[in-house]
């Protein structure tokens, strides 16, 4: 048992790094997050209402549960933050105000404008915030959408590959109740807009639990079957002095011929593609942002 | 026969630390001499009967622990030309066993437990030494390419070469083990035994030891000393060869002429464990120090080390994925 506590040392000191480390991390995001930004300063916003659940998928009490954590968040990243749930087609409502929308940009045009007309934004009307839609209708296409909608400096921070991980994130904890996705999306928010921008891989903890027991596995069978005693005999072990004697040895050059062939070169190459996810809204606001369908 | 203390009466054994004849019960040195027992079945200490396999030539009373000699088996047609003496005592066999396997992760903590050295034996192992004389003849073809660009050209070239090889080689005391109670195999990876550490045939080496005298005879193992040192001639026909990109052989020939064979007796420490129904060997060059075995494996630990590490490495890359999350 000492043995085998003590073998386990260092992993229970590398575990313990981490962890601090990781305790740390958040203490400084709390600490810059609250200092950095100060009151809200936009006065023209017509609502005080952040969360929207009009799919009525949250209880009374995890709505304020949410309102709570979102007016907390609001101030450690100085944006604002609403949360929309719906349960209804959004085609009609794109095609009212587009001559065309594909259909995962209905969720997008409903969230810019829910933003826009409500005049959210922490700085200022229409200024830094994010509005995450989840929309639980399965639209002709058999998909339910979401969109992640980011204004102001929550634009500038955000890149596509930031949402993704967000979204998925979000989708991953809402398996176990749609409070719990919205809390994980809003708490991955204040993380993303106080940390470097830097993503996960994004693991799952089943895949998480399947790779270490692969290791553990490989560390078992390597230990298992190593044999002690390979061969150690090479050719000249038995031979006397270890040398044999040459008697004749001829390394007579005969002839060469040389053969020549063309190189054929591949000239060109492939380009990159893509592009961001900025636009203009309907109310010349800009905004960024990103969806999931499920 | 037994070696016998002048000054105590108790059985003296050759100690391959001190290397030399050594009283246990006297801490006498040098103090041996012959008893002989009338009946060959019978201990030349105690008289208690001993059960002697076919091929026994030395082993130990069960009763009181003397190491008794089988004369008629180390005589005449039987007798050693050779001997190797132990040079790792059996404490240094358990210290290098110790060292090979005592850290391992899944080691049983009953691996080396006093109760199952008891066990450990050393025996001289009946070996046959050949020696040869190996001349390959060798002559053939034999390519070099190589290649280089210049512009959007390349080319190669290929350098033909006549090779020829006449080599003799002298083959010293190449052993084959004539004991069909030791897996062949096993006896092979145990070497190379020193042929440095050859002494002429003498019986006090072996008191203290179990032997065996050979079961296998020297014209009927000899194929496996040929096949040896057909190998090695091969081998090193090969690494005087090397350099070649390709070579085709004209001609091809190995001529092995025995020289002489010699009867020798090597030195070997066998440890017999058995842990929950399975049981392991392991075999101990008496003279290298080799060692050849598999790791006991303890169930228990491989099931704590394995689920440990589990643990660790789970919890690590989560913590590792939580931190990326905020950074």
């Amino acid at each position: 048992m000492k043995r085998f506590l003590k073998r386990f040392k260092i992993c229970l000191l590398i575990l313990g790094v981490l962890a601090a480390f990781y305790f740390i991390l958040t203490g400084i995001h709390s600490l810059t997050g609250s200092m950095r930004n100060g009151e809200r300063q936009n006065t023209e916003c017509t609502t005080k209402e952040r969360v929207f659940d009009q799919a009525d998928v949250l209880s009374d009490e995890e709505e304020e549960k949410l309102r709570k954590l979102i007016a907390k968040r609001e101030k450690q990243t100085g944006c604002d933050i609403v949360l929309v749930t719906l349960d209804e087609s959004l085609r009609d409502y794109a095609y009212e105000r587009q001559d065309y929308a594909a259909t995962e940009k209905y969720v997008m045009i409903y969230a810019d404008d829910f933003y826009d007309e409500h005049l959210f934004g922490y700085d200022k009307p229409k200024g830094n915030g994010v509005l995450f839609l989840d929309n639980l209708y399965r639209e002709d296409d058999g998909y339910a959408y979401s969109w992640f909608c980011t204004t102001g400096k929550a634009e500038e921070k955000y890149t596509n590959a930031m949402i993704d991980h967000l979204l998925e994130k979000s989708y991953r904890w809402s398996k176990i109740s749609p409070y719990h996705g919205y809390k994980a999306c809003i708490n991955q928010f204040y993380h993303d807009m106080n940390g470097f921008g830097l993503i996960s891989i994004n693991f799952s903890v089943p895949i998480l639990l399947a790779v270490s027991l692969v290791m553990a596995v490989l560390f078992v069978v390597t230990n298992t079957g190593s044999e002690a005693g390979g061969k150690t005999t090479s050719a000249n072990t038995y031979v006397k002095g270890g040398k044999v004697k040459m008697n004749h040895r001829e390394d007579r050059f005969i002839r060469k011929n040389v053969v020549q062939h063309r190189i054929q070169t591949n000239s060109g190459g492939g380009g990159r593609s893509g592009g961001g996810g900025h636009h203009v809204s309907s109310g010349g606001v800009s905004h960024g942002g990103g969806g999931h369908r499920h | 026969m037994i070696y016998k203390c002048k000054n105590c009466g108790g059985n003296v054994v050759y100690h391959p630390d001190k290397k030399m004849m050594y009283c246990p019960h006297c801490d006498g040195t040098d103090s041996e001499e012959e008893v002989k027992s009338s009946v060959v079945t019978e201990c030349a200490s105690c008289g208690a009967p001993m059960e002697l396999s076919s091929y026994t030539s030395a082993c130990k009373c069960e009763h009181c622990g003397s190491y008794t000699i089988v004369e008629e088996r180390v005589g005449g047609e039987f007798a050693p030309h050779l001997i190797m003496p132990f040079k790792i005592s059996r404490e240094g066999a358990v210290k290098l066993l110790e060292k090979e396997f005592q850290n391992r992760f899944f080691t049983p903590a009953t691996f080396l437990s006093a109760a199952t050295l008891e066990g450990m034996e050393g025996i001289y192992v009946p070996f046959f030494l050949y020696d040869y004389l190996a001349t390959f003849d060798y002559a053939g073809t034999g390519t070099k390419v190589r290649s280089w660009r210049s512009g959007n050209t390349e080319y190669v070239e290929t350098s033909y070469f006549r090779v020829e090889r006449n080599m003799d080689i002298d083959f010293d005391k190449i052993p084959v083990d004539a004991s069909i109670n030791m897996d062949d195999q096993k006896m092979d990876l145990l070497e190379p035994f020193d042929g440095k550490a050859l002494e002429a045939f003498q019986k006090k080496y072996m008191s203290g030891f179990q032997a065996e005298r050979y079961s296998e005879g020297l014209m009927e193992l000899e194929p496996r000393a040929q096949e040896k040192a057909r190998r090695d001639s091969e081998e090193l026909l090969r690494e005087s060869l090397s350099g070649y990109t390709t070579l085709r052989a004209d001609r091809k020939h190995l001529n092995l002429q025995r020289q002489t064979a010699n009867y020798a007796l090597l030195p070997v420490w066998v440890y017999y464990y058995n842990y929950h129904g399975q049981r392991y060997t392991y075999y101990i060059n008496g003279q290298s120090g080799k060692i050849l075995g598999k790791t006991p494996i303890s169930k228990g630990k491989m099931f704590a080390y394995g689920g440990g590490l589990w643990a660790f490495l789970f919890t690590m890359m989560l913590l590792v994925k939580m931190i990326l999350e905020v950074l």
